[in-house]
């Protein structure tokens, strides 16, 4: 069988449908059994006419990355797809309308744009548009039929995914949609000479099971509602928002609570209230409201109420870029905050495993009581893969309070010190659990106690959770390392994990011994496994979607040795292409 | 300094005792001065949780930071001493979570009208079902002295050595200006008067605002003393019968010592009310 690997960006301006004809594309090769993985990027602003860009990866074998570069551009609007065109690999295939409703200025085409090498297919989108529904909203499905009949894809089967998308609207909707795209179909396989070598043609995948097509923040979503979240509060902010969104409809159906709070000072409080009461509380933000929360995450990791928080970091400091992704809050996540503060960071590096993130999340905020920190990005938020349905958690990861015994409470102490640094946790409403909490250093009954001995235990205390934590953390994932020292061991983190994976597979295969790491458990982290791979690796490189190489230099401190940081502020997706240039240049 | 009457006082012990409340008082001793209207205010407290018969272990008391954030130290009560300025927000998440409980947030002049002023208007808006107790001593104590929200314009403080430039806020008519339907003043040295209105405040099912008039015995010699307060307190309840905003409004402005329930809107249904009844067409 053969494989198919390839990367079609739609570009139009926002309104034009450019994002609903990618979303089509995604679910009907989902259906067919590919993978896919997309990832669009539209402006800040809600008005105005600002490039929108639906960008999917369609593969025949599993994929980490979004990938950099497209093999296919379909203009829907070349003002903007001009900008887009040095994305568009050097052979790559560009479909664009070739009799638009006002003729270009001249320079103002895509197609006069194009390089030698690259292939360009006119298509009268917005002709074809009005002859199959009288306007031009068409031209999307129109785009979407010319490449369905240039690269042999099944018209029947994709017309019936079409149907199914606009299913619960009129008649004439769905009409106007269907015929759009076979208006486009039938006139690219009348007038198109092809010259490309992409086919879906004899690309026979295995049935798959039913798959979810989802973003990050619709998992977080999931994940909190199926680990036993009862409260969440949040304030809106890109690219956290929908999370709250998506529990605002579904939490009081699980008979919880949401609470739009008035700032995030005031969601984190209620979020630590609601953790005193027992029950499971979350809130989700971006950078700018994380930095609000910091006090509150002092309190959480003080008086040891569990709490847990959602960061999908977005780029800059300050406001920053909101809707471009970065990596620049681990500094702030693992160690932002006064005092010795030592809290939980997950950050997962992909889709699905914003799942087990979560969920886990929920449940060591509650077993340790303690400040839990989820750190996701502007891709992993919005970026669209197509997954396994995740199975949900086991009771262990629901229910996890670890509460006094009748021997406990004949003389309680909230803070007793334990050798794990758990103390059995009292809820409100327990006869004979009265305790006290409190943001001041205190003894084992919470009393404000600032003796010198007394700092020290209770600091030791809040530490000894780490390696407990540790012990039930998730796993490294490390790529295979073969016999012998490799010369180039990738370490990554978050989002770039999975493009650092697809990097070090290509390097192997051209020859270059390499191996990748990277954990999701960020603090505290996995320093022995780390120091056991690197010690295998000749050289170090580190990749990541920050200006500083803020994980370079944390890592650097436990490896103690010179690491190679390859870092990117564009606002981008980490790409697989960049970390193998790096690594053939190393 | 004989006027002032602390519950602590042995004299007054066994009055204390007959009225039955101690289950309320923890084992601390108040790290409060000697002569603080707090004890009146905790005082009052235990009577109302005594008159309610609450069980201890169904109240949590939320506290920010100053002198009264000491208070769930001293209250035999299921409490947490929160951040500056937050025992709102804390308050109204547990309160959501855990409706099954009395919850009382507790906040000092600095907390709840200087740092926290951004919590006020949305815990009222929303009438979330807790009960909040103002020690409004107008001055920062535990820091020595500043002056607060409610400092009166030009009293010399330690941060206004001149004269403070700032016109003081007026707590009552803010709860009513930002729609909080319960809203009372009460005063640290009428411990039973005070301890009637806490309990209408726990009684209500929604946002109860309660100012709480209260010397610092330590820090102010000149204002809010107990001398000042004796002389110029005075129960407004028989002109407050009528419960109306423009009532209620009036009485605000021109009677800083006023004590009683300025406003008291029944009728309406606190948040979790609101919610079930939103949620039940979905």
């Amino acid at each position: 069988m053969k494989d198919i690997d390839i990367v079609i960006e739609i570009c139009g301006s926002a309104g034009e449908g450019t994002i609903s004809a990618g979303e089509i594309l995604s679910r009907f090769m989902s259906g067919q059994g590919f993978e896919i993985m997309s990832f669009d990027s539209y402006p800040a602003e809600i008005r105005g006419f600002g490039k929108c860009v639906a960008h999917t990866r369609i593969s025949s074998n599993p994929i980490y990355s979004p990938g950099k570069l497209a093999d296919v551009l379909i203009s829907l609007n070349d003002n903007h797809a001009i900008s887009q065109l040095p994305t568009l690999k050097e052979s790559g295939i560009l479909i664009y309308d070739s009799q638009p409703a006002r003729p270009h200025e001249e320079d103002k085409s895509v197609a006069g744009r194009t390089k030698p090498g690259m292939i360009s297919y006119g298509i009268p989108l917005n002709m074809l548009a009005h002859k199959a529904a009288g306007n031009a909203r068409g031209m999307n499905m129109v785009a979407l039929g010319a490449l369905s009949a240039l690269f042999h894809v099944d018209k029947d089967r994709f017309t019936d995914s079409i149907k199914a998308r606009y299913g619960k609207k009129k008649q004439v909707v769905i009409d106007a949609n269907v015929n759009s795209f076979l208006e486009g179909y039938d006139w690219a396989k009348e007038n198109i000479k092809k010259s490309d070598p992409y086919s879906f043609e004899g690309v026979n995948l295995p049935e798959q099971k039913e798959k979810l097509i989802v973003n990050g923040n619709q998992l977080v979503a999931q994940a909190a509602l199926d680990a036993n979240l009862m409260f969440y509060a949040g304030y809106p902010i890109t690219p956290a928002t929908k999370i709250m969104e998506i529990l605002s409809k579904e939490l009081p159906k699980h008979g919880g609570t949401l609470l739009q709070t008035e700032d995030e000072i005031a969601a984190i409080g209620a979020v630590i209230g609601a953790g005193f009461g027992g029950k499971r509380a979350m809130t989700a933000t971006s950078g700018p409201g994380f930095a609000l929360m910091t006090e509150f995450t002092g309190l959480s990791v003080m008086a040891e109420v569990p709490a847990v928080i959602i960061d999908s970091q977005r780029a800059g400091p300050s406001t920053g870029m909101p809707t471009k992704t970065e990596q620049s809050d681990f500094n702030s996540a693992v160690m932002g905050g006064t005092g010795d503060c030592p809290r939980i960071v997950l950050a997962p590096a992909d889709t699905k495993s914003c799942y087990e993130a979560t969920v886990l999340a929920l449940y060591f905020a509650e077993k340790y009581q303690t400040l839990v920190v989820v750190l996701l990005d502007f891709f992993l938020s919005n970026s669209i893969k197509n997954i396994d349905v995740p199975k949900k958690p086991a009771k262990k990861y629901r229910i996890a309070n670890i509460a006094p015994k009748k021997e406990d409470l004949k003389d309680y102490k909230r803070y007793k010190i334990t050798k794990s640094g758990i103390s059995p946790r009292a809820v409100p409403g327990t006869p004979g659990g009265i305790f006290f909490s409190t943001g001041l250093e205190h003894n084992e009954y919470g009393r404000p106690d600032y003796s010198q001995a007394g700092h020290l235990k209770m600091t030791q205390k809040r530490y000894d959770k780490f390696n407990a934590v540790l012990v039930e953390a998730p796993a490294p994932e490390i790529s295979a390392m073969g016999r012998g020292k490799v010369d180039i061991g990738v370490i990554s983190w978050g989002s770039s994990a999975g493009a650092a994976r697809e990097a070090v597979m290509a390097a192997q295969k051209e020859g270059i011994k390499a191996a990748s790491f990277s954990s999701m458990m960020v603090s505290p982290f996995p320093e022995k496994a780390l120091i056991k791979f690197a010690d295998n690796c000749r050289k170090i490189l580190i990749p990541e979607l920050n200006f500083s190489g803020q994980f370079a230099d944390f890592a650097t401190c436990i490896l103690k040795r010179p690491v190679e940081k390859l870092n990117f502020i564009t606002g981008r997706p980490m790409a697989s292409e960049d970390i193998l240039q790096k690594m053939r240049e190393m | 300094m004989e006027e002032i009457r602390s519950a602590y006082l042995d004299e007054t012990l066994d009055t204390v005792r007959a009225a039955d409340f101690l289950q309320y008082r923890s084992k601390d001793l108040p790290t409060w001065c000697p002569g603080c209207g707090y004890f009146g205010i905790v005082d009052a407290l235990y009577r109302a949780c005594r008159e309610l018969d609450l069980k201890q272990e169904n109240i949590v008391t939320v506290s920010g930071i100053g002198c009264s954030g000491r208070t769930p130290i001293f209250i035999n009560t299921y409490g947490f001493h929160t951040l500056h300025g937050r025992s709102i927000p804390v308050a109204t998440g547990l309160k959501l979570a855990r409706e099954d409980l009395t919850v009382f947030a507790v906040a000092g002049d600095g907390d709840a009208l200087g740092i926290g002023g951004g919590h006020l208007p949305h815990v009222a808006r929303k009438n979330i079902n807790i009960t909040f107790l103002l020690f409004d001593n107008s001055i920062y104590g535990l820091t020595k002295g500043q002056s607060s929200s409610t400092t009166p314009h030009e009293m010399k403080t330690s941060s206004h050595p001149a004269g403070n430039p700032d016109t003081p806020l007026n707590p009552i008519r803010l709860a009513l200006a930002y729609g909080a339907s319960f809203v009372a003043r009460g005063y640290a040295g009428d411990p039973q008067g005070l301890k009637d209105i806490i309990k209408n405040g726990i009684l209500y099912q929604g946002f109860s605002f309660i100012q709480i008039l209260t010397p610092c015995v330590t820090f102010d010699k000149e204002n809010r003393t107990w001398k000042n307060l004796k002389e110029n307190v005075v129960d407004l309840t028989p002109r407050m019968e009528e419960k109306n905003m423009e009532t209620a409004m009036r009485l605000a402005q021109n009677e800083p010592h006023g004590v009683g329930i300025f406003f008291w809107d029944k009728k309406r249904p606190h948040y979790q009310e609101i919610l079930r009844n939103l949620n039940k067409g979905n």
